[in-house]
């Protein structure tokens, strides 16, 4: 894969233990960025490359959780762990019910912290595979003739050839010739992996 | 000396109802003769017959006539002391005749007839063996005889003296003296498996004296005096004793209540005085025209035991020998004997003034008490306070402690990962450590702040500068504010904010104000959530304000608003503000709150010292 290296954005007022955790996750071979607030994390561009927050909780100013929640309003899906000085019940619970990997309490071991970030890392990868497939579907979607998408929504609606044609005014043939090209187009190979591409790209689209 | 007194006062109430008596009719007085035994000056005599005035009516005529027994006993003296008797007291009869001693009563028995032969007698101080051993008595002829108590004397010179060993008897040459010394010789037998007993009789009195001055401490003087020694002197035996007990190394007793005083320690007496009176009773009903009635009267005058209180001192006799009916002589009267009154007044102010002193003593040691529980109690709430704050607080504190071991953990691991590396890193080593020395002193001085602030120390008071309490809580009260989402908005006064008192105590109020507004805080949108705490400072105020943008105080919260247990939240003990109004007035100042007007104008705390010097001075920076 030529995928850049993940990056790992952390986000602490406390300079002190920001500067260690870089040290320790650059010593460690990851790439990482410090932030003093988020107010300054917003202020960057937004990261458009593979990555995760590592998120302090309590922090003057907005605090890790509205952050969370402004990265998921965005659409900005990189996974989240907190880190935080107290773990206080209802932080955690707020956190985690909004999707963080892990909620990790400072002083935190390494081999936790690392565990925490590979498996941050690694959902990001999924999910941008995820993300980088569906969009291929979107695309391939959208290059489909206005006929095509047409036969395409009969199709997985489970209508027959004939009746496909019928309710279109086509011939029947046109219609055989137009399914057999939009398959080819969308990469499936039977009319139930047609249903799914459909499923999927109706939740895509919600 | 207490039956003296008694004695006294009954004589002053004789007297004042003499004094006031209806007077006697005028009639010739009634006369009596006492006849003694022996001469005029006897001790014997002198104290008998002021016994026997003292009882008898003031307008009894008495008179007295002395045998000189053993001194003149001759026949014809005798008959010549029956004439001239005869003759005096022709015109002048008396109504009754008293014969004071064995000597008179012979002589009144043998003369009767020619002198007063209808004239009843009363016999006195006539020893019961002398009456025993003659022919009964006529009717007419009454009285209670006498015993010396010799075994008794010597009883109680063995009782004081348990350790003696020896006793000396002394006794005279005169027939008295022989009769004594007779009687003695009877009784001494009954004490020779006590002490030894010797007797020393007839002597000459310097010999005598010589004799006793050599005795050893073992020895103990007995002696009924006598009246001639063994060279023809004669004396009265109270004289002789009175030598006796001025010569003798050891401790002398006597059987007669006229030696008291001589030197003698004391013996069993009759009381001549006593005998006097009773004589003087058995005269006034004579007066009166009773019947003679023997039957009536004592068998024998009741005897006492004497001591002398300074013998007693003197000779080293314990007092609690001493029986307890014994009458003590010339014991120094007490205080209260000699000014009862006074003493009793003097004693009851004294007592009333120590009561009053002790009552005062007490009320303040009482006072100083419970002023000391009340400061203890007050610091004892003031740290369970401080442990609910750190409950309160604990997230701010775990903060403050957890983020510099959190970077001290992280430069370790960094460190770690670095040394495995094969790369020189040993310059970003250096920086390593350097980071997590610092950091460890952070962390240090977050746990000095915290145990200042929670440790139960007592209170400690110095001076102390407001603005320095206020900074040193800065870094907590801001975790607080972060944790809670809060704004904090501190402002210091910029001239001297000393204050005297415990700053732990103080810095105490100054979270509890916090807390208290930050929780007024908590339901605000953002926008509002802010807690200001400013220390103000001008010419004769030192305050301390907190103020929040919450929803202020309800009017009808305001008055109980300090009072314990009084709390508007939901899980308030209600101590908070009680506990911090107790604090600050414990340091002289004041507590009091303001609502703003309408929705949003927030609650003010106003803490306010009277200014303690160096008003204007700058704050030092």
């Amino acid at each position: 894969m030529t995928t850049p290296k993940p990056l790992i954005h952390v986000v602490d007022d406390d300079e002190s233990l920001r500067t260690a955790l870089l040290r320790l996750l650059d010593a460690a071979g990851f790439n990482a960025r410090g932030y003093a607030s988020v107010g300054d994390f917003l202020l960057q561009p937004p990261p458009d490359g593979p990555g995760c927050v590592l998120l302090d909780v309590r922090m003057p100013g907005p605090s890790g959780l509205d952050l969370q929640a402004a990265l998921q309003r965005q659409g900005n899906a990189l996974p989240v762990v907190f880190l935080t000085g107290y773990a206080d019940v209802a932080a955690s619970v707020q956190a985690m019910k909004a999707g963080a990997v892990d909620f990790l309490t400072k002083p935190v071991q390494r081999e936790a912290l690392f565990e925490a970030l590979q498996r941050a890392l690694a959902r990001d990868a999924t999910e941008r595979e995820a993300r980088a497939q569906a969009e291929q579907l979107r695309a391939a979607f959208a290059a489909l003739t206005p006929r095509e998408q047409a036969v395409f929504y009969h199709v997985v609606a489970g209508q027959l050839n004939k009746q496909i044609a019928d309710a279109l005014g086509i011939a029947e043939r046109t219609v055989k010739m137009q399914r057999a090209q939009l398959m080819t187009k969308l990469g499936a190979s039977s009319a139930a992996e047609l249903g799914r591409l459909a499923e999927r790209l109706q939740h895509l689209s919600e | 000396m207490r039956r003296a007194k008694h004695g006294s006062i009954v004589r002053l109430w004789v007297a004042c109802w003499l004094l006031f008596a209806p007077a006697a009719p005028a009639e010739q007085n009634a006369c009596v003769l006492v006849l003694y035994s022996n001469h005029r000056l006897l001790p014997a005599n002198i104290a008998f017959e002021a016994g026997l005035r003292e009882t008898l009516d003031n307008s009894t005529e008495l008179n007295a006539e002395f045998l000189d027994y053993p001194r003149f006993d001759s026949e014809s003296y005798l008959r010549a002391m029956t004439t001239f008797l005869r003759e005096k007291y022709a015109l002048r009869p008396p109504a009754v005749l008293v014969a004071g001693g064995k000597g008179a009563l012979d002589f009144v028995l043998s003369h009767r007839a020619e002198l007063f032969p209808q004239v009843p007698v009363i016999h006195a101080g006539v020893p019961r063996s002398s009456l025993q051993s003659r022919p009964p008595l006529p009717a007419d002829v009454v009285g209670v005889p006498i015993e010396f108590d010799f075994p008794g004397t010597i009883e109680l010179a063995l009782r004081l003296h348990p350790h003696a060993q020896r006793l000396v008897v002394v006794t005279g040459a005169s027939v008295q003296d022989r009769a004594w010394e007779a009687e003695l010789r009877g009784e001494v037998p009954r004490f020779q498996d006590r002490v030894t007993v010797e007797f020393r009789t007839g002597l000459a009195t310097d010999a005598v004296l010589e004799r006793l001055s050599e005795l050893g401490s073992d020895t103990l003087v007995f002696t009924p005096g006598y009246f001639e020694d063994g060279v023809g002197h004669l004396f009265s035996p109270r004289e002789a004793v009175g030598l006796m007990a001025d010569a003798s190394a050891v401790p002398v007793y006597g059987p007669f209540d006229t030696f008291i005083g001589t030197g003698i320690v004391g013996g069993s007496m009759p009381n001549f005085a006593a005998m006097g009176r009773q004589t003087g009773r058995l005269v006034s009903e004579r007066l009166a025209g009773g019947a003679p009635a023997a039957q009536g009267l004592p068998e024998l005058m009741p005897r006492a035991v004497n001591v002398d209180w300074r013998q007693i001192r003197r000779w080293h006799i314990n007092p609690s020998a001493i029986p307890d009916d014994a009458i003590v002589r010339f014991k120094p009267p007490t205080l209260l004997e000699q000014h009862a009154t006074a003493t009793v007044v003097a004693t009851v102010v004294f007592l009333l003034q120590a009561g009053l002193i002790a009552r005062l003593l007490f009320e303040s040691r009482r006072r100083r008490r419970m002023e000391l529980a009340i400061q203890q109690q007050r610091f004892e709430l003031a740290h369970a306070s401080r442990l609910a704050v750190a409950g309160e607080l604990t997230g701010a504190i775990a903060h403050e402690i957890n983020q510099p071991l959190g970077a001290i953990l992280s430069n370790a691991d960094a460190a770690d990962l670095l040394l495995a590396s094969d790369a020189d890193r040993r310059d970003e080593l250096r920086a390593i450590l350097a980071d997590i020395r610092q950091d460890n002193l952070r962390a240090s001085e977050v746990i000095r702040r915290l145990r200042a602030l929670l440790a139960k120390q007592p209170a400690d008071w110095h001076p102390f500068a407001l603005n320095d309490a206020v900074r040193e809580l800065e870094p907590v009260l801001r975790a607080e504010a972060r944790r809670r989402g809060v704004a904090l908005d501190l402002r210091l006064a910029t001239t001297a904010t000393i204050l005297l008192g415990d700053r732990v105590q103080i810095q105490q109020v100054i979270i509890n104000l916090v807390l208290n507004a930050m929780d007024a805080s908590n339901d605000l949108p953002e926008a509002r959530r802010t807690v200001a705490v400013s220390v103000e400072r001008d010419a004769d105020q030192l305050a301390l304000v907190v103020r929040d943008q919450g929803q202020g105080i309800a009017p009808e919260h305001l008055p109980q608003l300090f009072d314990s247990f009084f709390s508007t939240k939901p899980q308030g003990m209600g101590l908070g503000l009680s506990i911090t109004r107790t604090l600050v007035e414990a340091h002289g100042g004041r507590i009091w709150a303001e609502s703003g007007s309408g929705s949003g104008a927030g609650a003010v705390f106003r803490v306010e010292w009277p200014a303690a010097g160096g008003a204007g001075t700058p704050e030092p920076a």
